[in-house]
């Protein structure tokens, strides 16, 4: 959690800020059984997690798991005491169902192709893990509501501070002075805050998994995870055993104590699949009963996930409907003659981000590209690109630009939904394109003498033309690439008088052709028209 | 230090009680008045110096040892704010954004002339604040000077000011700092600028204030630049021509021209009018310096300047 809050600009953790994200061993699968390739960073990054499962089955969920000790802490914290003991043991279950449903969403094409439009697409698949995937999911509360909340606290001590500054007391006395300046009180990054669209939706997510301990301690852990499903039937053959002696005076401490539920009623059995190694049954026994052997002596060991094979096909039923509603209903996407098709006018995606397609099966909606976004400006998207898009990032330029030299969101995608890119390729990915509402504009519309968007336009897409002796703004939508800092600046108020849409949107190409593109537009200069055969 | 002088604070108190006082005082111009001479020096000939020659840092001593030192400006114990163009995310070399070698001297004569502390300020166009400061060279140059750097980015770091003589601009939020300052230093850069033709000194004030957007949106945003000039006048103005943007200003990538001046002197308006020059105009060629000459701002002729080359 702490390694989060490293995520900002300038970025220089020294490990990866997304590191519980690209070690999670469900992301990489999704990643890659959605996309139907393999991804190197995860393969390397989830082996030793894997490898953990093998060994050790849960012990990922007891010892390392950050939603784990969050659900902890909030559990202690806010006095939440499940039933003990937990009387509806059969729903364990269900986590392991909604890992099938999850892994049908990932295995259903994502649009309509033929055959040679599936050659040529690099993605098929839909990915649905983002709404299970508790690293996923509390990275995102994290991202989009507790740390905004804080920075909100921290700006308001800021501007207070500022404001006792500017006393006449606090002028007199320097020491006062340096008591109340903001960047010595380690606040002076924080001059701005930020907020996040869903920011309460996401917290709502998390509030609720921490209210379902009330029934049972870790309610979410033992029966909903889908990440600790998987690590289960990793640990099925785990050598790693409990053993229960003869001195067991069946006082059910243990029973009682277990986090996730994992010994029966009888406690010489548990099923070593649930246990997440976190030995509470071996502090609290009063007659040391228990202990750890390795595979072999074990007795009480019951290894059998205990699945019905009408729920398993109930499940692969559930996640062909969540595979295909998105499909169907409202903000639909549609895919057309091999060329994407993008719902939503205002669905512009951050510099490096994948073709539409490719994007949302990869994107677990993380939120650490919006948490390391300088300024806002990536927030999570509403219907703009249909319902599978719900929560994958998009620029709102009115909130902030993508400022030109920044390749942060690149740098943190664990699943390389946005892929790495460098500053100077930032000319030639095309997000989008500003258009001037000219019944808007002070310069077209009220003969006013304004060129913000000129001036702040980092590529120089903007030219001015004097029109009956008043200069008036013109974009090159070929320079363009639609940062959006134009829409930030104009002084229009409330909505600005220049947008950015994504019709200049070129992710489709690939990055070559778009270096290509705008090469050729160099060299042909403002007249001719390069396109490569489109 | 001959002239009878006051505090910012104490300058802008009385402005202010004098523009809502005496309505037959502005002809002659209430700043003229309230700082005991400035008008009779801008008439007998305003004092420009402008050096070349040297490398940046030593262009901006030369040129304050020419107007007579720092010591003129600071005096022992004052609060000094130093305004230079930090508004972009641009390198030093793109030259939108002042150079940092010549902030840095700028402070470090202020500290020399006994001045208690130094600030450098600017609000900026773009973002992060953190980039801009390490991007422009700006951050680290002028703290290693012994600067207190702040990029003004916070609504609670302004305060409402009301322009009494102002035509279009009658009120604006201004940065709580330079109304508290004892010295006020603008340090801009000299390019061309889309909006306004150039962006100089009187340009250069943007950078204290809020609201900039209402200016453009105003009537006029020349005469919204030389109402603000004709209110808030800075003790001394270095214009950083090192450097010169010369097409797609004020942000760039443009044109460079590396004339290797520093402009130095206390009227905003001759040091602008020099400026022009650079750029092939004449002062009255400009918008709003035309329109805060006609406010009494300071000379715009250069015939009635006294220019010192060093």
């Amino acid at each position: 959690m702490l390694l989060f809050a490293f995520a900002a600009y300038p970025l220089k953790s020294p490990i990866p800020v997304d590191l519980f994200l690209r070690a999670d061993p469900l992301i990489a699968l999704s990643a890659m059984v959605s996309l139907r390739q393999l991804v190197f960073p995860l393969v390397w990054f989830a082996l030793p997690l894997v490898v953990l499962g093998l060994l050790m089955g849960r012990a990922f969920c007891g010892w390392i798991c950050p939603m784990g000790t969050a659900i902890d802490l909030s559990e202690r914290v806010l006095g939440i005491r499940g039933r003990r003991p937990d009387r509806a043991p059969q729903w364990r279950r269900v986590k392991f169902y909604l890992l099938a449903a999850l892994v049908v969403t990932m295995l259903i094409p994502a649009a309509h192709r033929s055959a040679e439009e599936l050659a040529l697409s690099e993605s098929v698949g839909l990915s649905a893990v983002y709404l299970l995937d508790p690293i996923a999911l509390l990275t995102r509360t994290f991202a989009l509501a507790v740390l905004p909340a804080v920075q909100w606290l921290l700006v308001l001590a800021s501007d207070t501070a500022t404001m006792w500054a500017y006393t006449d007391f606090a002028e007199a006395h320097p020491w006062v002075l340096r008591l109340l300046d903001p960047v010595q009180l380690g606040l002076g990054t924080v001059a701005r805050p930020v907020y996040f669209r869903l920011g309460l939706v996401a917290f709502a997510m998390f509030g609720g998994m921490v209210a379902l301990g009330g029934l049972a301690r870790r309610f979410w852990c033992r029966n909903l995870c889908p990440l600790g499903a998987l690590f289960a039937i990793l640990g099925k053959a785990s050598p790693i055993s409990l053993a229960v002696s003869d001195k067991c005076t069946r006082c059910l401490q243990c029973v009682n104590e277990c986090k996730v539920g994992a010994i029966t009623e009888d406690p010489h059995e548990y099923r070593a699949a649930e246990c997440i190694h976190c030995y509470s049954c071996l502090a609290v026994c009063p007659e040391q009963a228990i202990s750890l052997t390795v595979r072999g002596e074990a007795t009480g060991r019951k290894d059998e996930l205990e699945l019905s094979r009408r729920r398993v096909l109930q499940a692969t039923g559930l996640g062909l409907v969540a595979a295909v509603l998105p499909k169907v209903g409202w903000g639909a996407r549609r895919s057309e003659a091999g060329v994407l098709k993008i719902s939503g006018a205002k669905l512009i995606r951050p510099p490096g981000a994948r073709a539409e397609d490719a994007f949302v099966t990869a994107c677990v909606r993380c939120g650490e590209c919006m948490k390391v976004c300088p300024t806002n400006a990536l927030q999570p998207a509403l219907g703009e690109g249909g319902l599978e898009a719900l929560g994958t990032p998009i620029l709102v330029p009115r909130i902030g630009p993508c400022t030109e030299p920044c390749n942060l969101c690149g740098q943190v995608c664990p699943t390389r939904a946005i892929e790495p890119f460098e500053i100077e390729e930032k000319r030639h990915l095309y997000l989008g394109t500003a258009m001037i509402d000219r019944s808007q504009c002070l310069a077209w519309a009220a003969d006013r003498l304004c060129l913000v968007c000129d001036e702040a336009c980092s590529y120089d897409a903007i030219s001015q033309v004097t029109i009956d002796g008043v200069d008036r703004p013109l974009v090159n939508d070929r320079i363009c690439v639609g940062c959006g800092i134009c829409e930030r600046v104009c002084p229009v108020q409330p909505q600005g008088a220049i947008h950015v849409y994504a019709t200049g949107d070129k992710r489709d190409w690939g990055r070559e052709a778009q270096r290509a593109w705008r090469e050729a537009v160099e060299q042909e200069g403002a007249s001719g028209s390069p396109y490569p055969g489109v | 230090m001959s002239r009878d002088r006051i505090s910012r604070r104490e300058f802008m108190k009385r402005a202010a009680a004098l523009g809502l006082s005496a309505y037959g005082l502005s002809r002659l111009g209430v700043f003229g008045a309230a700082e005991g001479g400035a008008s009779a020096e801008a008439a007998s000939g305003a004092t420009l110096v402008v050096a070349s020659n040297r490398p940046p840092a030593q262009l901006v001593r030369a040129a304050v040892q020419g107007l007579g030192g720092m010591q003129r400006f600071v005096s022992s114990g004052d609060s000094v704010l130093v305004k230079p163009n930090i508004g972009w995310a641009r390198r030093p070399e793109q030259g939108a954004t002042t150079n940092p070698e010549i902030v840095a001297e700028v402070v470090r004569l202020c500290l020399q002339a006994g001045a208690s502390q130094v600030k450098v300020m600017d609000h900026a166009v773009d973002r992060p604040d953190a980039l801009l400061l390490r991007m422009t060279g700006i951050g680290p140059a002028a703290q290693a000077a012994g600067a207190t750097v702040r990029m003004a980015s916070s609504q609670a770091m302004y305060q409402s000011m009301s322009l009494p003589r102002g035509r279009v601009l009658r009120t604006t939020q201004v940065l709580r700092d330079l109304q508290r300052a004892d010295v006020f230093i603008n340090v801009p850069v000299a390019k061309v600028h889309g909006s306004t033709g150039l962006t100089l000194g009187c340009k250069n004030l943007m950078g204290v204030v809020w609201d900039r957007g209402a200016w453009h949106g105003s009537e006029s945003l020349d005469q919204c630049l030389a109402d603000f000039a004709a209110h808030v006048r800075p003790d001394l103005v270095i214009l950083d021509a090192v450097r010169t943007l010369m097409s797609n200003g004020p942000k760039g990538p443009g044109r460079l021209e590396e004339p290797g001046l520093v402009v130095a002197g206390s009227d905003p308006l001759a040091v602008d009018s020099y400026g022009a020059t650079l750029f092939g105009r004449r002062g009255d060629q400009v918008g709003h310096l035309t329109r805060a000459h006609a406010l009494g701002v300071g000379e715009i002729d250069l015939e009635r300047v006294r220019i010192q080359r060093v």
